[in-house]
Parts: structure tokens; C-alpha cells; sequence
């Protein structure tokens, strides 16, 4: 009987080796998965006990706070943001019941205390922490005047520093009270035009015209054409059996490339686009970024992919058969993202190195130790640096006697684009200018978009953009800041 | 060293393991370092210091290793109910010293466990008596029909009990019919079978055991009865066989009462697809998860874990019974539970080697049998909570909240210890040239 005892504690035995193996499953392999689970009351109890950290703006405004409070002789914390919707969708929040959005997501492992050790050493410390607190490049001065300059509208700002890449303002309007989602998320929800989304990061729009910056980037990258190079317009291009025509029907004769930039002029860039074709244009695109995730420190779900689309699905940037004389004037499907825009603005200000976007320099424990820095990062480059200064000196033309007359600011340069995307109701657009300042040495570029505004990109947008550059030039060194 | 030496160098860093353990667990509840329940604490080390005695003066020679392995489990069971509820902790040192001396009767009074033997037809009845009156009289708790209630709000678990009965009872029948079964003498359905009137037994055990899953409604203590019954079977005959054709029978009952009876179907939902109805059906199994996963790799530590909610009711349901072993996974993490896993599987490495040791057919089947139901008990509870078997209401022995459940508990450690006593007491006679009694 002896053999049958040994056999059968072997096979006990076996049994809990598979507990083993089972119990380590879930204590090690999916624990992660189940942590994060929207239900899982843990997150909820376990948020209350951490000293959650600061968001503090570049200007030194605390936008996230945690705050102590007493409950059954326990020490809990909520949060509270002292600037209530400033910069909301850029903020975001963290709750259980809710998930969470903006830096409070992505950059929750910091703010949440459980930086540096790793997971195992964490395990061993109290549950109480105290989170780090993170520093943003944005600044509030900026971006309460892009969100004062966007009430009312809908639609976006984008402002950065074309020469970091460091975020100055990111504005999406409408826009909701932080400290309402904890109190009545119900009523945010039921608010018009979405406010949590984040238009600037997450709205996709036809880029209309100012699209053509990307065009004349390709056309002087060619060699095919320099600025002063002239093309006869008709007043019509016909294409696919289409015409494709000028706004207000003008016919403007023999002109440059500048000026067809400074008039917005579709049949020349429908020309240049046919002529260029649909690899060379799409490769340019590539350059800029269009068609691949924006690396900016948000949550991947809540930056939208710029490119063209069919039935809500992306392209490639180079497709056969295509309408390239469309997209080379902005149409076609092209759906890009405000941040996308104030990129390639920025690309051509910093002399065709287009820099990462960042939202946040710093990552500060409370002992005042640095745990993380962003530096300043070249994503690559869309053009020499002499064919950028000539796009970028015929967009100080379009500010300068064009379409964005408006956004010209009294001894400053600007350079810039418009652009009147139709939205498929009539007499709607939506509104566009991209540019920066000052023209000689950038400190800012910013992307603007109004939705479905009765004006053009000329009348509503480039205003608009006037008074954030302003703001931002004047706000002083903060955004100049190499130093991240 | 003596063994009973052995023994009290084992059993005392078990009893402060889990002294420290509540202690642990009291300053986790004020945040201030605490000695925590210290009365409690010495009362339960007194109770097996006692033990300790009584196994020093009546027997001598029993293994050494039973008695701190349970301490150890006792221990952390006991710092795990008082940080659910200090007075859940109170309540079950009380069992414990009724344990105590539950276990000191028995191995005082019970000097020689052949008796039972002879008894073994009148234990069965008692056995099969004690669950038709449980099925009759019975209190239905979360659906099951478990319990009888007595005075005083208390309920009684005769099932525990019961399954000892049928240990002792298997362990006579088997020893007699050993030889029929092992010898094959008919060929059916391709396999070498006995005869019909020796397998009638299996086939009734298997009627039985399904009958249990529908009046008492539980299929833990049906899977337990039949484990334990093949497990013996297996001892007695070493035909794997019987295993395998036990067990298919037995899930092939279990799949037409699946398909059929939809409460049994609905719970097997709940352990396919816990998430489908996380609020519902689910709701135990998906807290039991999400403590596991919160313990994660070390865990926090006695009473850190966020098992009880601010207002004292715990997270999950059944928190200190069926889902005792969840707090210990939550608390001490993957290490902590691997611990608790290995102190049953030298629980049962003790039980077998005490098994092997014994001399005669009758104790290796009782000694493999009570430690088989150990063994089956940790397995199908704990296989329930990391979801490898159907989640059941059985208890963790040891550990788990309940009266029943720890006396009877102590009872099996008693028994293995005296059929221990008496293989190395009749070895130490035979070479001393005692005759045999």
C-alpha cells in the first residue's frame, strides 16, 4: 500500500502545483490588468490615502492639488484644482468612478508616489505616500488668454515654442470645471459640444488652406519652383473631371509662388500638386509627422492621428490613384489635429527641425530630487533650413498684404497661413490660421481653429492668433526658456 | 533530541509567528506600534503548549512535525480574523481550546484507534445519518443546507464531522474488501472490472454524492466525499482505474446537473465568466481576484491590505471562511500564500509518512484517508479562489472561521498522531521483544 500512499501525495502534490502556478497568474501576471480596472474598489480606497502631487503651471500656478481631510480618525486626500476649468482637458483628472484623462493619466505613476523603486520595493512601504509634483511648460497667462479668446466658439489653440517644442498653451473650448467631476460628472456629460474632449489634440479637422504650407515646403524642397517662379491662372484647374476653382471665383492672372501662398490661390497649388505628385507630396507629409501618433505626453487615446481618412479609417500618406491637386490645397479627406498645424508652423520656424511637443519639464519629488527632465528633442527634419526661411518668408507676405492681414501685430514680424475649411453646411467653415513670431527669431507658433464659424480663417482665426502671440511674446522669458 | 524536544523546537517560533502576526495586524488597525490581543495570543499558545504535554506523557513517539505545522496555520488564520474582526479572532481561540481538548480526550481516551474498526458499520450509519438529518433539519445558509442550528444562535456543521465518520468507516470497508476490488475478475466494456456486488459500493457512493449536491446544494462537500472516497479506494486497491472511472462518472453527473439544474448553472457562469456579471453572480469571485491581485508579489502585510472597507464590513463576502485564503494572498502577497500552501503540503507530506509508517491496512487507510481530507479540503477551496475547480463553500482547514471546522480538525490531528504513537511504539516493543497487543 505504500506505493499507492506515495503516489497519491504525488498527485496532491501535482494539484498544488498548479495552485501555485494558478495563484501566481493572478497575484503576478494579470495583477496588473486587474488593478486598473474601472471597478476595482482598491484604486478608489488606495487613491484616498495618497498625497497625490502638484500640477503647477510654468508661471508657478498650482492647476491639481491634493488636499487632507479626517474621516474616521484616518488621514484621506482628495483633489482640488485651485484654477477650476483652466486648461481642463490638459489637466484631466483621476478617479476611479470616472478613469482618468489628461497628465493626471499620464503621468499618474508620479503624481501617485510610486516613482524610482519599482513595484516590489513599493510594496514594502507604507500605503500613506506623498507623490511628486510635476511642472508643465505651459503657461497660464497664455493660456487664459487663448481660452478667454475662445469663449463662446468652439474650437482650439495651440501655442509652443517652436525651438523646444515646449508647449505654451493648449486650449480646447468648450471646456468644463475640474472640480465638477467628482461632484456631478452626469452634468458634464450632458453639457453641449463635449467638453471633455480635447479639441486641440483630439479634434480632427479639414485643414483647408493652410495645408498649402505643406505644399510650398515640397514645391521649394523639389527644386522644381523657388518663390518668385509664376504660373498663369485661369481662374479654374480641372482635374478628375473637376474643377477646382478659386474662393470668390477670382481669377488672378500670372503669379509667383509667393503670391499664391500670400492669396491662397487653389489653382496654382492644385498645379503644383499635380506636377509634384502624389509620392513626392506624400513623403513630404511623412516628414511633417501627418499619418503617425504625435509624440506629445498626453494618453495615446486622447491624441488624434492627422492624415487623411476614408470611411473613419487612416491612410497612408501615399496612396495610388489619388487626387493629389485636392490635397495639396487641403482637401481630400485630409483630417488633421490643431497640434498637428502648430507643428508644422514650428517646423518651419526653427529652420525645418520639427521638435517634440511637451507638456511637462519636470518631475519633482518632495525632498526637491529631479526624478525626470524633458530635454528638448528633434523629431527630424522637413527641409533644409534655406527653404524653410523662404516658406517662412513667404508667410510673413500672407501676414504682411494677405489673407491674415490680421494677425499682424504693430513692430513685430509674423509670418503665418489661413485657412477656410467648408464644413459641408453652407456659409459654415471651419476657421484656420498657423504661424509664429517674431519672423527673425521664433519664440512662438501657434495653430488656431474656430468651428463652424460664418467668417473665414482671415477674419476669425488670424485675430485671434494676433492676440495669443502677444500675450505669449510679452509673457516674458518663461517660454524662451531653453533651459527645460 | 527527543521528539517531543523536536516538537517544542518547532511549535514555539510557530506560536510566535503568530503572536507577531496579530500584533501585526492590531498596530495595522490603530497605525501605533500594539502587542495587540495579547490574552487571546497566550491563551491559543497555551492550548498547544498543553497539547504539547499531553503528547509528551501519553504519546511519546507520535510525529513531531503535526503539531507546529497547525500552529503555524492556526496562527495566521486566527491574525487574519482579527484584522477582518477582533471579535471573530475572540470567537475562535474559544474553538480552538475546545479543539484543544477535543484532541486531548482523544489521546487520552482513545489509546488504540483499531477500536474503531470494529465499530466501522455503525460509524458509517452515524455518518450517512448525521448528512440526512442535516438534509432534513438543516439550516439553509447562502444557499446551502449545511447547518443545524443549536440554542443560542449557534449553528453546527455536521458535515465536518461527518467526513471523519466516513474516513473511519472507508478505512474498515476498504481493509475488508481490499482484495476483491484490487483482483479483477470480470472483463466489461474492455476494462478489467470485480465483480458487480463488490462495485456497487462505488456506484452507491457516486448516487450519493451527487444526491448531496442537490439537497444540501453543495458541491464542495460532494466533491470532497468523492475525492476522498477515490482517494481511498486508490490506497486500498493501487488500481488508478477506479480514479479515472470514479471521476468520469462523477463529472459526467456533474454535467447533467449543470445542464440541468439552472441554480448549478448560473454558479458555473459565475466561475467561467466572473466578469460577465461582476456586480452579480460574479461579485465574490471578482473581489476575491482583485484582492489577489492587490497582494501581488510580498503584499503589504497583516492587516495592511484594504480588505475591510472604513465602515468594517469586508469587501468580500464570506471573507472569513469560504474566503479566508483571499485575505492571507491580499495580505502577504504571492510569497505569503505560497507559505500557507507549503505548511499543507508538510501537513500532508506528515500525514503520508505517518501513513507509510503504520503497520497494518487498517491505520494506513484511516492515516491516508484523514490526510487526504485535508489535503482534498486546502485543494478544492483554494483551486475555487484562484479558479482552476468550480469556486465552493467549502472551509480552509485550520484557518477558516468556524467551530465545527476547527474541532473536528483538531480531532484528524489527534487521530494521525495516535496512529503515529502506535506504529513507532509497536517497532520500539518488537525490537525490545514485547509482544505485541
Amino acid at each position: 500500500m505504500n506505493r499507492s500512499i506515495k503516489s497519491l501525495y504525488l498527485a496532491l502534490a501535482g494539484g498544488f502545483v498548479l495552485l501555485f502556478v494558478m495563484l501566481g497568474y493572478w497575484q503576478v501576471v494579470a495583477a496588473g490588468g486587474l488593478n486598473e480596472r474601472a471597478d476595482n474598489p482598491y484604486q478608489f480606497e488606495k487613491q484616498r490615502l495618497v498625497d497625490r502631487g502638484r500640477i503647477i503651471s510654468a508661471d508657478k500656478v498650482v492647476l491639481a492639488e491634493s488636499v487632507a481631510y479626517t474621516q474616521k480618525r484616518k488621514k484621506y486626500f482628495k483633489r482640488y484644482y485651485p484654477q477650476g476649468d483652466l486648461a481642463a482637458q490638459v489637466v484631466g483628472y483621476a478617479t476611479p468612478q470616472q478613469g482618468s484623462t489628461g497628465l493626471e493619466s499620464q503621468y499618474n505613476q508620479y503624481l501617485a508616489g510610486s516613482y524610482g523603486a519599482g513595484a516590489i520595493l513599493d510594496k514594502l512601504r507604507e500605503p500613506q505616500k506623498q507623490g511628486a509634483d510635476i511642472r508643465l511648460t505651459l503657461d497660464t497667462r497664455v493660456q487664459k488668454t487663448a481660452e478667454a479668446m475662445l469663449e463662446g466658439h468652439r474650437g482650439a489653440i495651440v501655442a509652443l515654442n517652436p525651438q523646444t517644442g515646449q508647449v505654451i498653451a493648449l486650449a480646447s473650448s468648450p471646456t468644463f470645471d475640474l472640480n465638477q467631476v467628482a461632484s456631478d460628472f452626469a452634468g458634464i456629460l450632458k453639457t453641449e459640444g463635449a467638453p471633455l474632449v480635447n479639441r486641440a489634440t483630439q479634434g480632427r479637422y479639414p485643414p483647408g488652406s493652410t495645408f498649402k504650407v505643406v505644399t510650398a515646403t515640397e514645391a521649394l524642397n523639389s527644386g522644381k519652383w523657388t518663390p518668385n517662379s509664376t504660373f498663369d491662372d485661369t481662374g479654374k484647374f480641372v482635374v478628375f473631371g473637376q474643377t477646382i476653382r478659386n474662393d470668390g471665383g477670382v481669377k488672378f492672372g500670372v503669379n509667383t509662388l509667393t503670391d499664391a501662398l500670400t492669396f491662397s490661390i487653389n489653382t496654382t497649388f492644385a498645379n503644383i500638386g499635380t506636377q509634384l505628385g502624389a509620392k513626392a507630396l506624400g513623403d513630404q507629409m511623412t516628414k511633417f509627422g501627418f499619418a503617425q501618433p504625435t509624440s506629445i505626453d498626453l494618453p495615446s487615446n486622447e491624441v488624434a492621428v492627422s492624415g487623411r481618412y476614408r470611411k473613419g479609417k487612416l491612410l497612408s500618406n501615399t496612396q495610388r490613384d489619388e487626387d493629389v491637386a485636392r490635397i495639396a490645397i487641403g482637401q481630400e479627406n485630409l483630417q488633421v489635429t490643431p497640434l498637428q498645424m502648430a507643428m508644422v508652423a514650428g517646423a518651419i520656424a526653427n529652420g525645418g527641425r520639427m521638435m517634440k511637443p511637451y507638456l511637462v519639464k519636470r518631475v519633482i519629488t518632495p525632498d526637491g530630487v529631479v526624478v525626470r527632465q524633458q530635454r528638448p528633442e528633434e523629431l527630424g527634419s522637413v527641409s533644409s533650413a534655406y527653404v524653410s526661411s523662404e516658406v517662412g518668408r513667404m508667410m510673413q507676405n500672407v501676414v504682411r498684404e494677405g489673407t491674415a492681414a490680421q494677425a499682424g501685430l504693430s513692430g513685430l514680424s509674423v509670418a503665418g497661413k489661413t485657412g477656410t475649411a467648408e464644413t459641408g453646411t453652407k456659409g459654415l467653415n471651419d476657421a484656420w490660421f498657423i504661424g509664429y513670431a517674431p519672423a527673425d527669431n521664433p519664440k512662438v507658433a501657434v495653430a488656431v481653429v474656430i468651428e463652424e464659424s460664418s467668417g473665414t480663417g482671415g477674419q476669425v482665426a488670424a485675430p485671434i492668433a494676433g492676440q495669443v502671440i502677444r500675450t505669449a511674446l510679452n509673457a516674458g522669458p518663461v517660454q524662451g526658456d531653453p533651459q527645460p | 533530541m527527543t521528539l517531543r524536544s523536536r516538537e517544542i523546537f518547532f511549535l514555539v517560533p510557530a506560536l510566535l509567528l503568530g503572536m507577531l502576526g496579530l500584533a501585526s495586524a492590531a498596530s495595522a488597525r490603530t497605525d501605533t506600534l500594539q502587542a495587540g490581543p495579547w490574552q487571546t495570543a497566550v491563551g491559543v499558545a497555551m492550548v498547544f503548549l498543553v497539547m504539547h504535554f499531553v503528547l509528551r506523557l501519553r504519546a511519546p513517539y507520535s510525529d513531531p512535525y503535526l503539531i507546529p505545522i497547525m500552529a503555524a496555520l492556526t496562527g495566521i488564520g486566527l491574525a487574519e480574523l482579527y484584522r477582518i474582526d477582533p471579535t471573530l479572532a475572540g470567537e475562535q481561540a474559544l474553538w480552538m481550546t475546545l479543539g484543544g481538548i477535543v484532541f486531548c480526550a482523544i489521546i487520552v481516551f482513545l489509546p488504540d484507534h483499531r477500536v474503531l474498526e470494529r465499530y466501522r458499520y455503525i460509524i458509517g450509519l452515524t455518518a450517512v445519518g448525521l448528512l440526512v438529518f442535516t438534509a432534513v433539519f438543516g439550516t439553509t445558509v447562502n444557499g446551502s443546507r449545511l447547518w443545524i442550528s443549536v440554542g443560542g444562535g449557534q449553528r453546527v456543521q455536521l458535515g465536518e464531522l461527518a467526513k471523519v465518520l466516513v474516513v473511519i468507516f472507508l478505512a474498515g470497508y476498504l481493509r475488508e474488501k481490499r482484495e476483491v476490488l484490487a483482483i479483477p475478475t470480470e472483463r466489461r466494456f474492455g476494462m478489467d472490472l470485480p465483480a458487480f456486488r463488490h462495485l456497487a459500493p462505488i456506484l452507491l457512493f457516486w448516487g450519493l454524492a451527487l444526491l448531496v449536491v442537490v439537497f444540501l446544494n453543495d458541491f464542495g462537500t460532494a466533491l470532497l466525499f468523492f475525492g476522498v472516497f477515490l482517494a481511498m479506494l486508490y490506497l486500498a486497491t493501487g488500481r488508478a482505474l477506479y480514479v479515472g472511472l470514479g471521476l468520469g462518472l462523477f463529472l459526467a453527473g456533474a454535467m447533467f446537473i449543470w445542464a440541468t439544474v439552472p441554480r448549478i448553472g448560473v454558479r458555473v457562469g459565475a466561475w467561467l465568466n466572473p466578469f460577465d456579471d461582476a456586480q452579480g453572480n460574479g461579485y465574490q469571485m471578482v473581489q476575491s481576484l482583485y484582492a489577489l491581485a492587490d497582494g501581488g508579489v510580498v503584499g503589504p502585510g497583516f492587516g495592511r491590505a484594504l480588505l475591510v472597507s472604513p465602515g468594517g464590513t469586508p469587501r468580500i463576502p464570506e471573507l472569513q471562511t469560504d474566503f479566508i485564503f483571499s485575505a492571507v494572498a491580499d495580505d502577504l502577497g504571492y510569497v505569503g500564500s505560497i507559505g500557507v500552501m507549503l505548511l499543507f503540503l508538510l501537513f500532508m507530506a506528515r500525514g503520508f509518512a505517518i501513513a507509510t509508517a503504520a503497520r497494518d491496512g487498517f491505520s494506513k487507510l484511516l492515516a491516508g484517508g484523514l490526510t487526504a481530507v485535508v489535503g482534498l479540503q486546502a485543494f478544492i477551496i483554494i483551486g475555487g479562489i484562484v479558479r482552476l475547480v468550480p469556486l465552493t463553500g467549502v472551509t480552509l482547514p485550520f484557518m477558516s472561521y468556524g467551530g465545527s471546522s476547527v474541532v473536528v480538525n483538531f480531532g484528524i490531528a489527534a487521530i494521525l498522531l495516535i496512529i503515529s504513537q502506535r506504529s513507532r511504539q509497536g517497532l520500539l516493543d518488537a525490537v525490545r521483544g514485547v509482544p505485541a497487543t
